[in-house]
């Protein structure tokens, strides 16, 4: 059984905002937050805007304190062991953030100097890195030359020198070309296969679904839903699945039957012309049905095929589930 | 929860420091102790007694006695600061002294028998010494004086009639006088050891401390190298260069010229001059090149990278304060080092003790001035507060301070409306006191201090013991607030 890398427990975090110094207001960011990463893992963090995620790698990577419960990194509570969990997290931020005047070459040094790195060993290391992230001929230039789609590669240089044995990203994407984002995907899944495990907090579902392994869905501060991504979305697909017709003419008629049956659903209707699309939500076993009465009712049925659940989906499902609840 | 529970949690919060606190609790109780002894085997108030004096005169007697008869022929160690009579440390029994007259305060006829002998004031009080304190003891000294109230008589003329005067005076030897710092410094040698011993066990608690105080350096070369080559920084040193050099020049000259405006000018008070100017400047300096470091690192997002690394906040401050004070310190010290030079080369030598507490304390003064202005880097919302706040500060501490004192002064009810109301004690002390709440004062002070011989002196009502203490205190209370402020953030 792999072990756990990464372990939050019951984390709650509060903002307090001061006024003159007194707490005039608070917050809760996150509640009650539960979730695990295990080693050799690429995890996606998700959530809608405000859900927390942010809030949560700020208290992992220590920039903020958790209020109550406690993050574990290799079994080590992480308020006792700053330094050497410290040791052991590779962070980029969403806003990537360095120092203008200096070169690339001298920022992998600066934040080399952290982790009791010889020059020689940033040197090598540095240069290695920045080979890799493309940004080879651009180690003597400064940091105020680069655009900012270099910027976040340099800052994932200073965030893998130390070889960290978990990398926290924060949106890595955003702010990339499409070439970088390919770089990068392809750079995480090599660091992956290396043993680095990884968490990946993005909006980009795609991506999350493209890389990640596992996945947690995180609302309103609360972990709604932590599973592989193959499980999640066989979950619901288990609840409904989403059907794609093409018919010569939804007539009202038809759309009255389907509406009146149980467990149907029509998401989306749209005109191609000659064809008809129709989007629908339903339990498998309900298909035959459909296809029966369509046709009972004189529709001609030129294509059915079922509508793939997307990591979207799942996300949207459980954060309205979430809301409705 | 309740207080007890509260009390209990805050001092485990506190692991690392408990053993500096309970260094800090002892070395309190053992100045309380300090402030005892002096109490129980001194006369701390030698103008109590003074008080009691009184003389009644009649048609050919005069007598000089105290209320309290137990008092003649005792011999009582009185404490307190040293006055010479009249303000000049000379003998009396030169010619012009010696010539029969009575003098009431000092209860005694000038005769030959006051040849070589000299009346002190100590707190106010008279005390005839046998012998002259000329390069012994100086004005200002805190002493202790074994003296002895013994009756004298003597006879002098009053509108042609002899006067029998029967005077009760305190007179000592020379030996009877003595420092009152010999005594001190044995307990504040023991509180300083205590308070080391509480330091060493608390830094022994923080973990990674050698790893810690590495990266402390570490930012402060990469604050030292980057601080620099700002432009902002080339002006500011420059302006800074010039005029502490200048005005080094001029106060040495100065002290060749009896009618300037800065008043006759000696080589400890040019020091202290060039001290205020050292301040002014270099306060300026070091919260111009502080103004916007936190602020700036927050809006340019660099500091969440630095604060994901293994590395305190309190290193980080740390780090970022030494980084700073040494920009704008060893420019500074480059100045005052030349400033010195030329004041010295058109004016005389001051005492080494002052020149070495105008170096040493002035690089004191720009990180206390530099850590303040951390705090208030660290508080502000915008770029403007940072700017507004670091402004009002200079303006305060280095320019308006003595208006301020003014203000305050006639609240408490100090007359200022009189002639000369600086020379007014009440207003000196109050002046005093108030500057220990401004680091440039507090600065100045030192110097003159050191200008001294001995901690025990009395800097117009502010112990000499307590001025060295404050210079310590400032910066490290600065520095803790800005940690404190800074670890705050962490709570959200």
């Amino acid at each position: 059984m792999t072990a756990n890398l990464l372990e939050l427990n019951e984390v709650r975090k509060d903002y307090r905002i001061r006024k003159y110094g007194r707490i005039v207001r608070t917050y809760n960011a996150l509640n009650k937050l539960s979730f695990k990463v295990k080693k050799g893992q690429i995890f996606g963090f998700l959530g809608p805007n405000g859900a927390g995620k942010t809030t949560t790698i700020k208290c992992i990577t220590g920039i903020l304190k958790c209020d109550e419960g406690t993050i574990s990194i290799d079994g080590k509570n992480i308020e006792n062991n700053d330094f050497e969990n410290k040791n052991k997290i590779g962070f980029l931020p969403e806003q990537v953030g360095l120092y203008r005047s200096l070169t690339a070459i001298e920022t992998l040094k600066f934040y080399g100097g952290f982790y009791s790195l010889s020059d020689s060993v940033i040197e090598e290391r540095g240069k290695k890195l920045l080979d890799i992230l493309g940004l080879g001929n651009s180690s003597k230039k400064t940091v105020n030359e680069f655009s900012l789609g270099m910027r976040k590669r340099l800052a994932l240089a200073t965030a893998l020198l130390h070889k960290p044995e978990i990398l926290i990203l924060d949106e890595p994407t955003s702010g990339l070309d499409p070439r970088g984002v390919k770089a990068l995907r392809t750079l995480l899944l090599d660091l992956n296969k290396e043993g680095l495990t990884i968490l990946l907090s993005s909006h980009i579902l795609s991506e999350v679904q493209e890389l990640c392994t596992d996945v947690g869905i995180i609302h309103n501060g609360k972990m709604i839903r932590q599973e592989s991504i193959s499980k999640i979305i066989e979950t619901v697909e288990k609840t409904a699945i989403k059907l794609s017709l093409r018919v010569n003419e939804f007539n009202e008629k038809s759309e009255k039957l389907l509406q009146k049956k149980k467990g149907i659903e029509i998401i989306e209707q749209n005109n191609l012309g000659k064809h008809q699309k129709i989007i629908l939500k339903l339990k498998e076993d309900l298909i035959p049905w459909v296809t029966d009465k369509l046709v009972a009712n004189g529709l001609k049925i030129f294509s059915i095929e079922p509508h793939n659940t997307t990591l979207e989906d799942v996300f949207l499902t459980e954060t309205e589930e979430d809301n409705g609840s | 929860m309740d207080l007890r529970e509260k009390a209990t949690n805050r001092w485990k919060e506190n692991y690392t420091w408990q053993p500096l606190l309970i260094a800090i609790s002892i070395v309190i109780i053992i100045a309380i102790i300090h402030k005892a002894h002096w109490e129980i085997t001194t006369e701390t108030d030698p103008l109590s007694v003074w008080n009691e004096r009184k003389m009644i005169e009649n048609d050919n007697m005069t007598t000089i006695t105290y209320n309290d008869q137990k008092l003649l022929n005792k011999t009582i160690t009185f404490k307190g600061v040293l006055e010479i009579f009249p303000y000049t440390n000379t003998s009396i029994g030169s010619p012009e002294q010696s010539n029969g007259t009575f003098d009431e305060m000092d209860g005694l006829v000038y005769n030959e028998n006051s040849y070589k002998k000299c009346m002190i004031s100590l707190n106010g009080m008279r005390i005839l010494v046998n012998g002259s304190l000329d390069g012994k003891f100086y004005k200002n000294e805190v002493v202790t004086v074994d003296a002895t109230l013994i009756e004298r008589n003597f006879t002098y003329e009053r509108n042609g009639a002899t006067i029998e005067l029967e005077s009760q005076i305190w007179e000592a030897e020379i030996n009877d006088i003595t420092l009152a710092d010999e005594r001190d410094y044995y307990f504040f040698g023991i509180e300083f050891i205590i308070f080391a011993i509480g330091l060493y066990f608390s830094l022994n608690r923080i973990k990674n401390l050698k790893e810690q105080m590495s990266f402390a350096k570490h930012i402060a070369l990469f604050e030292f190298k980057r601080g620099l080559k700002t432009p902002r920084m080339i002006v500011l040193g420059l302006i800074f260069f010039v005029f502490i050099v200048g005005m080094g020049m001029l106060l040495g000259q100065l002290q060749n010229d009896s009618d300037s405006i800065l008043g006759t000018m000696t080589a400890k008070g040019s020091i202290v001059q060039l001290s205020y100017f050292t301040f002014m400047i270099g306060s300026m300096v070091a919260i111009g090149v502080s103004v916007d470091t936190f602020h700036k690192e927050r809006q340019e997002n660099t500091m969440n990278l630095l604060l994901a690394r293994p590395i305190n906040r309190e290193t980080i401050v740390l780090g970022k304060a030494l980084g700073l004070t040494l920009v704008v310190g060893i420019p500074a010290l480059i100045a005052q080092i030349i400033g010195l030079y030329f004041m010295i080369t058109e004016g005389e030598i001051p005492p080494i003790g002052s020149m070495f507490a105008f170096l040493f304390f002035g690089q004191v003064m720009i990180f206390t001035m530099v850590t303040f202005q951390l705090c208030l880097a660290i508080s502000a919302r915008s770029g403007s507060s940072v700017v507004i706040y670091g402004l009002s500060a200079w303006l305060l501490f280095a320019l308006v301070w003595a208006l301020v004192v003014i203000a305050m002064a006639t609240v408490i009810g100090v007359d200022i409306n009189g002639e000369n109301f600086e020379n007014d004690p009440d207003y000196q002390q109050f002046a005093s006191r108030i500057g220990l709440l401004n680091p440039g004062v507090i600065y100045q002070m030192v110097v003159g201090l050191f200008t001294s011989r001995t901690l025990a002196v009395d800097l117009e009502g502010v112990p000499g013991w307590l001025a060295l203490l404050s210079v310590v205190l400032w910066p490290l209370m600065c520095l803790r607030t800005a940690t404190w402020l800074f670890k705050r953030e962490m709570k959200g």
